[in-house]
């Protein structure tokens, strides 16, 4: 199982701008427009490093999440990582 | 909807009112698809070419410090500072960074002094002369 890591939400700004998110980061200068879940799971690893089960369970805290697998999550996760907003810890 | 925005403060009511509320926000989060994608990347137009970023270069130290040596974890110190090394004879370009950052030591550098390097390299903050490349050398790539 994956284990995925993001830099901290100060590393970030964030607007939302009705359905999308549009995040700066700033480590890399790079802007990205996010829809549901990734702003999410990204401020899910704010906890720490987490796996997609994990993250799961953080997010249902929050939320009444539809959908339920695991490998939705891997799946956006990954995207995260491409566009170097997270990485494989 | 124009109104919408006119009126933000009786949306935060609604919110109150409806803790799950209207957003989407803060109440069901659709977990979507498998192949549904949900990040799309703005590209800087600095990182737009990879041409561009691998030729920018990073001076070492930065110009209104010339001559200062670098400690092994990359801050400036008096030249001849014992443990320290001295700076790259030229500027260390994108694509010399690159491979510094991944363990190469590019012609021309002191190979013992790659990590004093790399580790300016990342100390590097806003405002200081080379922090735009390096800064583009982390951006995604198309």
């Amino acid at each position: 199982m994956p284990v995925y890591a993001a830099d901290p939400p100060t590393a970030r700004v964030a607007v939302v701008l009705d359905a999308l998110v549009a995040v700066y980061h700033r480590p890399s200068g790079a802007t990205h427009l996010l829809a549901a879940p990734s702003p999410e799971l990204l401020d899910a690893l704010a906890e720490g490093p987490a796996d997609a089960a994990e993250l799961r369970a953080r997010l249902a805290a929050l939320y009444e999440l539809d959908g339920d697998g695991t490998a939705m999550i891997d799946a956006r996760m990954e995207e995260l990582i491409v566009a170097g907003l997270a990485w494989r810890a | 909807m124009a109104q919408d925005y006119d009126k933000p403060e009786n949306n935060a009511g609604e919110s109150a009112a409806n803790p799950l509320g209207v957003a989407g926000r803060r109440g069901v989060l659709m977990l979507g698809a498998v192949a549904a994608t949900s990040v799309v990347t703005i590209r800087p137009a600095l990182a737009s070419t990879a041409a561009s970023v691998l030729n920018c270069k990073i001076p070492i130290p930065d110009p209104s410090h010339t001559g200062q040596y670098i400690t092994q974890d990359g801050k400036l110190v008096p030249a001849n500072t014992k443990g320290a090394v001295a700076p790259p004879p030229r500027p260390i370009t994108g694509e010399e960074a690159k491979k510094m950052i991944g363990g190469q030591s590019p012609a021309g550098f002191d190979p013992s002094a790659r990590e004093a390097y790399v580790n300016y390299i990342r100390r590097l903050q806003h405002g200081t002369s080379g922090f735009t490349c390096y800064a583009s050398l982390q951006a995604p790539r198309p």
